[in-house]
């Protein structure tokens, strides 16, 4: 096939990678972007490369299960595993969402206050927004929401150039690794891991390729398309944590979550700069608090086997149009309260997906594994298998790590 | 007779066996089923005991219900069970995979299984597919019915029969019954659809394989554009070529629009010469216009011949067109003078000739014309179907009610399938 013919069936394939990647990056995630940066500085740039190749690994895994199998994570999981098992994993991811949303609704509360909007003008109406997008809206309109907002995330490169880090300390510590064995380094470390990699995400992916119906013999389109993603969210990342260190960290500011980032900037990288920052806080909360609920509500339906579909009236698909509505009435309703405890509900939504990544990462590879679900390409013995298997270990080993001692703390 | 009375597959798995001592020999890890009259019928079951797998079969049970299963076999006559790719298991095979609901049209989980004895065996009798059957798997039935008891609720059941049911997996279909069985290829054209459109690519492929041609013809062009080129991709051209001939031109051009050009090129090679060319000619124009929805097959007759002979002649034209409630009247030229229904034709005297009958005001649109402007008109005039004209007046197609209400308010199989 020639160049441009190859370039066409790759585009038509790329897709659901570099969305599931971006989508990622939500509130919550930048949050722990950016409280790292502004605690640890440089020092801490450099998590992003193992990270990084841990995401490529682990998607490229997941991608190859939604394409041999044609069906998604939750319904693999049941087909496979039975009931009991599907059933507690998606509780958990029914709870952790909750706990994610509630992360995007205060990541748009804050972003709006930031601007000078009020919140509780805001938030009800995005929410309401969000809800009637999804259920009046289609799927293609959605899409295209979704990728145009991905471009925003531009923000983040540009206010880690207005940010003006100290560029030999940046590549020192992106390439160097320094651990401090410090319980706080450690534990943000792994959050980092955890938060770049979440179990929505692989559900939504899986979900998504086995949805287009990508076929086998776009498998390195499809890896490529997942290389790309991982790169360019990551990218994103780093350059959160980089104008946090340039700024924050160099000047000592100790900050809780993004927002406060984002006002803390401006003293220090100009205007402009807290405004990128609020701006693109902003686009990747409703991002999240667009994605998350849906895909929750999906999951949930696919592994139960209720009826789901977003044109599907409150009859046909109670459970579906339910878990949607549940998810972003509790997390915009929590976060309109005073004083609610945000930050304590966003660590406990961390450590259930803490909880869970471990399950899944073993549920998949083993599946990925087996030879009568995957037939001839089934992930054995090569070095795929290896990377595979050392990787899902790692993260096992650090999560279980991050769980425990955030346990700990509380006994 | 082991079994009396009913049970659920759930409940008899992991359960322990017996032997005549009253020992454990093992667990139950899975059942064998076997093609049974009327219903599927358990031959073997699979007992795990110290990390092997045995196989009992169903004349050495002894007794087999909720509260015990026992066997006449020792530990020393347990045979090991050796799989074989012919072999169905229950709970591997169809507990919590999706099947077809074949009366509903849909397509379901099954979340358990249940069994009833007859005659002697234990007989598959329905699959559970509704929240009961989880709350079953997960232990809590009791504690959930006692727990809407105090809301003066019920838990319902929610049943299908397994004669109403088609797995998806192509070697379960062999297991046929002798009661008439209602199967996914009987359904209407558009539920098959559906069906294949919320079924993995593979499993659905399987599922369009089964049809006869008409049928299959049909629920093709009620799929999503991907599937559609999915399934004709995988089947030669000559295949392909029958299939898309059933169909009625402006379905088929749309089909094949959709293909790559190649393919398409391929597989009109194949449909025999007029139908070529109608499909040929409709995919010339554009695909949201009056003539991207238009059929070229149509009823249409000169002024100048009787009812009498239009009747006759429609009975024979009738047989291979899709639309038939409007007859148009064209002259020499192939130039729209009028239209009569068929109604008024039937009513009519038969010695009146077309031009006496027909009505000639008509509603006309250009190819060119938009599909909101066909719809405006369509809904105005509460027509059946509209005829497009070039601008010398010849008839070139129609565009008809259901390609209209397509546009308006397209199916759900072939919306784009979810989501985000």
């Amino acid at each position: 096939m020639n160049f441009w013919k190859r370039s066409v069936a790759f585009l038509s394939v790329i897709g659901p990678g570099i969305l599931a990647a971006n989508i990622g990056n939500d509130g919550s995630g930048i949050t722990t972007y950016s409280v790292s940066g502004a605690r640890f500085g440089y020092h801490i740039l450099w998590t992003m490369i193992p990270t990084t190749i841990c995401l490529i690994v682990i998607q490229n895994m997941i991608a190859r299960l939604g394409i041999v199998t044609g069906k998604g994570l939750s319904a693999l999981i049941r087909e496979n595993y039975g009931v009991k098992v599907t059933f507690f994993l998606l509780l958990g991811l029914f709870i952790a969402n909750i706990g994610t949303s509630v992360a995007n609704f205060a990541g748009l509360a804050a972003s709006a206050e930031i601007i000078g909007i009020n919140k509780y003008l805001l938030l009800p109406v995005i929410a309401i927004a969000v809800w009637l997008l999804v259920t009046k809206g289609t799927y293609v309109i959605i899409e295209r929401i979704l990728l145009g907002a991905c471009f925003i995330y531009i923000g983040y490169v540009i206010a880690a150039f207005m940010a003006r880090p100290d560029w030999t300390q940046a590549i020192r510590g992106t390439l160097i690794p320094t651990i401090k064995w410090d319980y706080e380094f450690i534990a943000l470390s792994i959050a980092i891991i955890g938060t770049t990699i979440t179990p929505w995400m692989q559900f939504y992916l899986q979900s998504s390729i086995a949805d287009k119906g990508i076929k086998i013999k776009d498998l390195s389109a499809t890896k490529a398309d997942v290389v790309i993603g991982s790169l360019t969210t990551d990218t994103i990342s780093f350059f959160i944590m980089l104008t946090c260190a340039a700024t924050l960290y160099v000047h000592n500011i100790r900050i809780e979550n993004a927002s406060e980032a984002a006002i803390a900037l401006k003293p220090l990288a100009g205007e402009y700069a807290s405004l990128f920052f609020a701006i693109s806080l902003g686009n990747a909360s409703l991002l999240g608090a667009i994605v998350v609920p849906l895909t929750t509500a999906y999951v949930i339906c696919e592994g139960m086997g209720w009826e789901s579909g977003l044109n599907k009236t409150f009859k046909e698909a109670p459970q579906f149009l339910g878990i949607y509505t549940i998810i972003i009435a509790l997390a915009g309703f929590v976060v309109l309260i005073p004083k609610a405890p945000l930050i304590f509900l966003m660590v406990l939504a961390s450590f259930i997906n803490g909880l869970l990544l471990p399950f899944i990462l073993l549920y998949a590879i083993s599946m990925a594994n087996n030879r009568q679900i995957m037939g001839n390409y089934a992930i054995s013995k090569g070095y795929s298998y290896y990377i595979a298997w050392s990787t899902v270990i790692v993260i096992i080993c650090l999560t279980v790590f991050l769980v425990v001692t955030t346990i700990i703390p509380i006994t | 007779m082991p079994l009396f009375g009913e049970l659920f597959l759930s409940e008899i798995i992991k359960r322990p066996v017996f032997d005549p001592k009253g020992e454990i020999i093992g667990r139950v890890k899975d059942v064998i089923i076997v093609k049974g009259d009327p219903f599927p019928k358990i031959a073997v079951i699979l007992v795990e005991r110290k990390n092997e797998v045995y196989a009992i079969r169903w004349e050495e049970i002894n007794l087999f219900n909720k509260r015990i299963i026992s066997t006449y076999l020792t530990v020393t006559l347990l045979q090991k069970y050796t799989p074989s790719k012919d072999d169905l298991l229950a709970v591997r095979d169809i507990l919590d995979k999706q099947i077809v609901d074949a009366n509903g049209a849909k397509v379901v989980r099954a979340n358990d299984i249940k069994l009833e004895g007859y005659d002697g065996d234990a007989v598959l009798i329905a699959v559970d597919v509704g929240m009961r059957g989880i709350l079953r798997r997960l232990g809590v039935e009791r504690g959930s019915e006692e727990f809407l008891r105090l809301f003066q609720a019920q838990l319902p059941y929610n049943l299908i029969g397994w004669n109403y049911i088609q797995p998806l997996k192509p070697e379960l279909k062999e297991i046929a019954l002798t009661v008439p069985r209602q199967m996914v290829s009987e359904l209407h054209p558009a539920d098959i659809a559906e069906i294949i459109s919320q079924v993995s690519r593979d499993e659905g492929a399987h599922l369009f394989r089964d049809l006869d041609i008409e049928t299959a013809a049909e629920a093709l062009s009620e799929l999503k554009p991907e599937m559609q080129a999915d399934i004709l991709n995988a089947m030669d051209a000559e295949k392909a070529a029958d299939i898309i001939e059933e169909m009625p031109p402006d379905d088929a051009a749309d089909v094949l629009s959709d293909l790559p050009t190649e393919k398409a090129k391929e597989i009109l090679e194949h449909i025999e010469k007029e139908e070529a060319e109608d499909i040929q000619e409709l995919l010339g124009h554009e695909e949201d216009t009056a003539g991207g929805l238009m059929t070229n097959e149509f009823i249409a007759y000169p002024p100048d011949i009787t009812v009498q002979e239009a009747i006759e002649k429609f009975k024979k034209d009738a047989e291979e067109i899709e639309t038939v409630y409007y007859i148009y009247v064209i002259d020499e030229k192939e130039r729209l003078v009028g239209v009569t229904s068929l109604r008024e034709l039937l009513l009519a005297e038969p010695s009146a000739r077309l031009a006496e009958i027909m009505v000639t005001k008509l509603k006309t649109v250009v190819p060119g014309a938009d599909e909101m402007v066909v719809a405006e008109i369509i809904s105005k005039y509460n027509l059946v179907a509209l005829p497009v004209v070039d601008s010398e007046g010849v008839l070139l197609g129609i565009v008809t009610i259901d390609d209209i209400i397509d546009t308006l308010l397209p199916p759900a199989a072939k919306r784009k399938r979810r989501k985000v």
